[in-house]
């Protein structure tokens, strides 16, 4: 009985291993809850500029690509833990994350603004931000940036996706949000509920803090993956697949 | 319903934790029987076990015990398999909720067991039925009746219990509401629809508890 159950075991193992090795399926994680770039449609499904360049990069590169949602505290453990293969989910390129995954070249960049509310009158320095309440998603640059610069003079809000961020600014209990301009243009100014709210201050892009632009993250070692991403990714940039998604969504180039 | 096209996506969310709450009382009732068994059991060693399962899960919180086995559970099985085997949020919320139904389920049919008078046990010996006869004839429709407000307790707990599921992934009724909340930053009335359903969920299972214990009283004489 044993035997039997090895032997059935090995062949299992054996036939799973076949069957990996025939297709080139990539398992790729986005968050889904960081619109316009990754967000949950109301039928269920995932959509976005990430989604859309991720469908756009295994069709030119051939592999066979499933998407799946993951939150955004634990996107890089379950990488390691090999839950998937590639995270999709407007992840900028910083030396700290370097240090665990390994990314590929950019695949757009835009700095990141404080919004508050229309007449506020809130300056951006440490003076002016003096006493304010600044909300910031979890485990995100914007979240670093305010941690090094501001954390002893300002209250600082950390949230578990941007949206619940956005939630709290306009219900009052925050006087700023910091994150990507592109999100908060798209996913709240421009939206019903973000019209009394108005960006101040100015772009930031240190890259000390904000990195060189969003990237894809393999887990490290994985050069195979990370170089057919690359190659795909020029491809796309040079034949206006790029374009053509980057116009569905802004009304200017964000690479 | 319509609710900006999220809708279709609360009632697919429902109906999960309809499900999940189902299946968990069904293994929960199972393991709880098993448990009572083992608590008036005559080994010393069976009611050990027992004690020390119910005082455990009774114990803590909920939250800690489906969080313990969704991301331990994924760490043992990695470690057994030697390579990453993904726990799903379903059968680790299932497997947790049925864990937690099984602890108080115990402690509510061994009370009903206690409660029945030891003569009427007694009584049936010594008309010489056997023993299956007196579980089945004598002891269990009594046990039903004692137990039923027990377990409509208990299953009240289990159905609101699932909304916990959420927090590891499990797109329910919660988890549903939750996204819905967040991209159309209407949290109030997303919150509200769903406290509703589940509401509409507890109120219907009132009702039934309500008719479920009516039948098995029936032939009582009331006070």
């Amino acid at each position: 009985m044993r035997r039997f159950l090895m032997a059935a075991l090995t062949a299992a193992a054996v036939g799973w291993a076949v069957q990996a090795q025939a297709q080139d399926k990539v398992r790729i994680a986005t968050e889904g809850a960081y619109a316009p770039f990754n967000f949950k449609a109301p039928d269920g499904t995932l959509q976005g500029f990430d989604i859309d360049i991720a469908r756009a990069l295994c069709d030119h590169a051939h592999l066979e690509c499933t998407i799946v949602a993951q939150d955004w505290d634990g996107i890089i453990p379950g990488l390691l833990a090999k839950k998937y293969d590639a995270i999709i989910a407007s992840m900028s390129i910083t030396d700290e994350r370097r240090k665990k995954v390994d990314f590929t070249d950019k695949y757009y960049q835009t700095p990141a603004r404080f919004v508050a509310k229309k007449g506020a009158g809130i300056a951006i320095s440490r003076d002016g931000l003096k006493g304010k309440t600044i909300g910031a998603q979890r485990s995100t640059i914007h979240a670093q940036y305010l941690q090094d610069t501001y954390a002893d003079v300002a209250d600082i809000k950390l949230y578990d996706s941007q949206e619940n961020a956005d939630l709290d600014l306009t219900a009052g209990r925050l006087d700023l949000v910091l994150a990507d301009s592109i999100v908060l243009l798209e996913g709240f100014l421009n939206k019903p509920d973000g019209q009394d709210f108005e960006f101040v201050g100015p772009e930031l892009k240190d890259p000390k803090w904000f990195g060189d632009g969003a990237g894809i993250a393999v887990r490290p070692g994985d050069a195979k993956l990370k170089e057919a991403f690359n190659k795909a990714l020029a491809e796309i940039r040079k034949d206006g697949t790029y374009d053509r998604i980057d116009a569905k969504y802004f009304p200017f180039s964000i690479y | 319903m319509d609710l900006q096209g999220f809708g279709g996506q609360i009632l697919i969310g429902a109906g999960l934790t309809l499900a999940v709450a189902a299946l968990s009382m069904i293994f929960g009732l199972v393991i709880g029987g098993f448990g009572a068994a083992a608590k008036l059991s005559r080994r010393r060693a069976l009611r050990g076990f027992a004690d020390a399962y119910t005082t455990l899960v009774r114990g803590v919180p909920e939250l800690l015990i489906l969080l313990l086995l969704y991301f331990g559970g994924t760490v043992l099985l990695t470690w057994i398999a030697g390579e990453y085997v993904e726990v799903n949020g379903f059968g680790a919320g299932l497997f947790a909720l049925s864990i937690l139904c099984g602890a108080y389920t115990t402690e509510v049919l061994r009370a009903a067991i206690q409660a029945v008078a030891p003569g009427q046990i007694e009584a049936a010996r010594a008309l010489g039925l056997r023993q299956p006869t007196v579980i089945r004839k004598v002891l269990l429709p009594q046990v039903w009746r004692l137990a039923l407000p027990g377990l409509g307790n208990v299953w009240l707990v289990v159905m609101k219990d699932t909304s916990l599921i959420s927090v590891v992934g499990l797109e329910e009724l919660m988890r549903k509401s939750n996204i819905a909340a967040g991209a159309t930053h209407q949290p109030f009335t997303f919150y509200a629809v769903a406290a509703l359903i589940y509401l509409l969920f507890t109120t219907v299972s009132v009702i039934g508890i309500a008719l479920l214990e009516r039948r098995a009283r029936r032939g009582l004489a009331r006070a």
